[in-house]
């Protein structure tokens, strides 16, 4: 595989990770994010000073981290459990904008040269590059989906998916919306906050610009193109727009109208996602792949 | 003294420049309950329509009117190709869509005109003011003055025309307007175009007013907007409008005249989530 | 164990000026079926929400089984044994007829942390939730997805729900709502068994000929106010209820 390739392919499941963990708060427990680049970067900040403040490898940094993030997404979740849809939609973005501004102007973060000289994760006394690192990539991206399959299969999810579906009926069911929205925040934030750590030492170099809301809205069109509340729609979902950009590079000026057209027309005509219960793909591939079972 | 009611003057009208620009939102937010982001991008296309319009033919009165045509009808063609049809959605589907819209149009500008600034130099039929030392420039009094126009227009036709009551009407319950006869999708589609004309204006105004026109001039008002139909109450037009101007002097006072040391565009928000904690139904809302 | 399962005392709510509920009292005895009537608007549906937690009240108390429940959440009062349906009723649609019965069984056997790593398919809590469906006729359905079911089958699907949830009083609004002529008797004999059980039920009803029939006793509110309480004889005589709206309504009312 060439360098080219293992930077784009490192750069999808990185992302991917980031989704899975928004699929968790969107997908599984039907609420609104549009601020997720904000817990890619406290993840990102908080596994740079780690390791360039107070001397930690990412995996003795790794537990703090989601520590971290687990507790911002609890905060997070607090508004969502007082606001309505719309108001939570206008409060994550305005999240993803008050946390970009602390890490612009509070000193700490660095300001606008932002953190850099981070360190390549190690792993067995060797530093991790190029395709060795894109394996540990993926060993995060296994890991992340076998949770998130284990969630769907453990009663706190059928909670959560309750909750998206009706949430006065589940209330009434016995189901506490505070426990399980909070939950499910948390556990997307950590999700992202993984995948912002190991954003932090693949760049080496992080500032407040790599986690602006543009980037909350691209991980929220690659877990709706890719299918919300699937296992797989994040990983597809990232797969396709991390590789759309690079295969209409030799459109180089009309990238970005395409990726925009695309994604209109996809959210347009296929709300589901390409992995949705009413796409075209599953009613026109899938019944190819499975002999035509339900 | 006189640098104070100079930043009150300039905060006034950015105030009122984002009060025009929250009208619209407000107005469709009233109807049609989505979160129109791409509100902004057609603010911006009457900014640009605003500025060809005026170089190719000199009048500033034809820059307006153009572009008020060009923009109301943009803004039916989002509303029917893109919302309409998405109603029975989950609300983050057209949120998304406004969007992608959003991004959509300010690429097709960029690389229909360029992603450099375009200078709109005018000068508004409004006369320059000296009033005991501050100088008040023909483009500021246009601000207030335009402002005040659309606002009593709004009124107007709100409380005092049938077609005011429709969209009252449609904006309580749209089933039910329907089932008193009323056809909701013309009185929606009507408010789109009401608000894509007063965003044309605004876009007009603000080019005017910082001689810059570009492709991505809407993407900071875009959110700010957002964050002031919250604060205002969703929905609630005077309410967006009051918040609109309290921001304006906010940011112009506290971040250019005081000097405090925090970031502009974070301050609609702060604000914001202050409001909600307080009211959890913003300013001038209905539970 | 005292008899009285369900005791509301004075309980009143006003939305703005208005008083939806006005200074209501009424008991419901253990094992009992107690039905609630009253005209449109008299404030029945809004008992309902104050009793099952969706509203809370401004004035007057609530008691079930010896505890105060007024203010409680709707799930801390769903834990302590308290089912409800809905008027309009409320599937989980993309969830299987299976799924939605297995989400009101985990009140309370999922308790706490446990939720996390406790799977919610186990053959034992699918065999339970079976059982229930089979109670209410929908076991042939266990696989469908909610959302597609008609209207009497998603009737059925609250109860079921309710009953998983509810082990000690049932809250029903409206089940007969909109059912043909065999449903509706097939509900009754439903009801009637569930109180074989040993289960209280509160229900609300527009059918007169199955309130009555149904109900031991019955309660009848008129503009938020408690008009009339009694047993169905006692109420079909009261002319107090009569002039409320039976008079005008019993003849009407064929079914």
């Amino acid at each position: 595989m060439s360098g080219y390739v293992i930077t784009i392919l490192t750069q999808i499941v990185i992302q991917a990770i980031v989704v899975c963990g928004l699929n968790v708060i969107v997908g599984y427990a039907g609420q609104i994010s549009l601020g997720h680049a904000a817990f890619f970067g406290i993840g990102a900040y908080s596994a740079a000073l780690l390791s360039t403040q107070a001397g930690m490898s990412f995996w003795t940094a790794l537990p703090l981290v989601l520590l971290i993030c687990a507790l911002c997404g609890l905060l997070l979740g607090l508004p969502s459990l007082r606001l309505k849809h719309d108001f939570l939609a206008i409060t994550t973005i305005g999240i993803n904008f008050i946390v970009q501004a602390i890490f612009l102007y509070v000193p700490f973060f660095g300001g606008a040269l932002g953190i850099s000289a981070i360190p390549r994760i190690s792993f067995l006394g060797e530093p991790l590059r190029g395709q060795n690192f894109l394996y540990l990539c993926l060993a995060c991206l296994a890991v992340v989906t076998f949770i998130c399959w284990l969630f769907t299969r453990m009663f706190a999810g059928l909670a959560c998916f309750a909750l998206r579906e009706d949430e006065s009926a589940a209330t009434s069911m016995g189901i506490s919306p505070v426990r399980f929205k909070l939950l499910a925040f948390m556990l997307g934030t950590m999700m992202a906050g993984l995948g912002g750590s190991l954003y932090a030492h693949y760049m080496r170099f992080v500032s407040a610009d790599d986690f602006s809301f543009p980037l909350s809205v691209g991980f929220l069109a690659m877990l709706v193109l890719g299918g919300m509340g699937t296992l797989l729609g994040p990983i597809v979902g990232a797969l396709i727009l991390g590789a759309l950009p690079e295969l209409f590079r030799p459109l180089a000026e009309f990238r970005i109208l395409f990726y925009a057209l695309m994604l209109l027309l996809m959210i347009r005509f296929q709300p589901g996602g390409i992995l949705g219960e009413s796409s075209l793909v599953r009613k026109r591939l899938f019944p190819l792949f499975m002999g035509g079972r339900k | 003294m006189q640098l104070f009611i100079e930043q009150i003057l300039n905060g006034l009208a950015m105030g009122s420049i984002y009060a025009i620009i929250t009208l619209g939102l407000a107005l469709v937010y009233g109807v049609m309950r989505i979160l129109h982001v791409a509100h902004a991008s057609v603010y911006t296309v009457g900014a640009y329509a605003g500025v060809f319009i005026f170089q190719s033919t000199g009048s500033l009165a034809l820059a307006f009117l153009g572009s008020m045509l060009l923009c109301s009808v943009l803004g039916v063609l989002i509303e029917r190709l893109v919302y309409f049809p998405l109603l029975k959605c989950p609300p983050y589907v057209p949120l998304i869509a406004s969007i992608a819209v959003m991004l959509t149009i300010e690429e097709v500008l960029r690389l229909l005109a360029g992603p450099q600034i375009i200078t709109f130099t005018a000068k508004l039929p409004f006369p320059d003011l000296d009033l005991g030392g501050i100088h008040l420039s023909s483009t500021l009094i246009a601000i207030y003055v335009i402002t005040i126009a659309i606002l009593l227009f709004l009124w107007w036709l709100t409380t005092r025309t049938e077609i005011g009551l429709a969209m009252r009407a449609t904006s309580q319950d749209m089933a039910i307007a329907g089932a008193q006869g009323i056809n909701s999708h013309y009185i929606v589609s009507l408010t789109f175009v009401i608000g894509s004309a007063i965003a044309a204006i605004g876009g007009i105004l603000v080019g005017i007013y910082y001689n810059q026109v570009y492709p991505t001039m809407g993407a900071v008002p875009a959110y700010k907007t957002l964050a002031l139909i919250v604060v205002g109450g969703m929905g609630s037009v005077p309410g967006a409008v009051i918040a609109a101007l309290l921001l304006g002097l906010a940011e112009t006072l506290l971040i250019g005249y005081l000097n405090v040391p925090f970031p502009r565009d974070a301050l609609a928000f702060v604000a914001m989530i202050g409001v909600l904690v307080w009211r959890s139904e913003g300013l001038m809302g209905s539970k | 164990m005292s008899d009285l399962l369900l005791e509301v005392k004075n309980l009143s709510i006003h939305f703005g000026g208005l008083h939806a509920v006005d200074g209501v009292d009424f008991d419901i005895k253990r094992g009992e079926i107690l039905g609630l009537l009253g005209p449109n608007g008299a404030g029945k549906t809004v008992t309902f929400n104050l009793i099952s937690g969706v509203y809370k009240p401004t004035g007057g108390e609530i008691w079930f089984d010896g505890q105060r429940i007024d203010g409680l959440p709707p799930y801390a009062i769903a834990a302590l044994g308290l089912g409800r349906t809905f008027q309009i009723v409320k599937p989980f649609p993309t969830l299987s007829v299976l799924d939605n019965v297995l989400v009101a069984r985990g009140v309370t056997r999922y308790p706490g942390v446990s939720s996390l790593w406790t799977s919610w398919r186990s053959r034992k809590e699918s065999q339970a939730a079976m059982a229930l469906l089979d109670r209410v006729g929908l076991a042939d359905l266990a696989k469908r997805k909610a959302g597609l079911l008609p209207l009497g089958n998603l009737r059925r699907l609250e109860i079921a729900r309710a009953l998983a949830v509810g082990h000690k009083l049932l809250l029903l609004d409206e089940s007969f709502s909109g059912l043909r002529h065999e449903e509706i008797a097939k509900l009754e004999t439903l009801i009637r068994s569930i109180r074989q059980d040993g289960l209280t039920v509160l229900l609300i009803e527009h059918n007169m000929r199955v309130a009555m029939g149904l109900s031991d006793r019955i309660v009848v509110m008129e503009y938020g106010k408690k008009l009339a309480e009694g047993t169905p004889e006692e109420i079909q005589r009261d002319e107090r209820v009569i002039e409320a709206y039976l008079g005008r309504k019993g003849e009407a009312d064929a079914s």
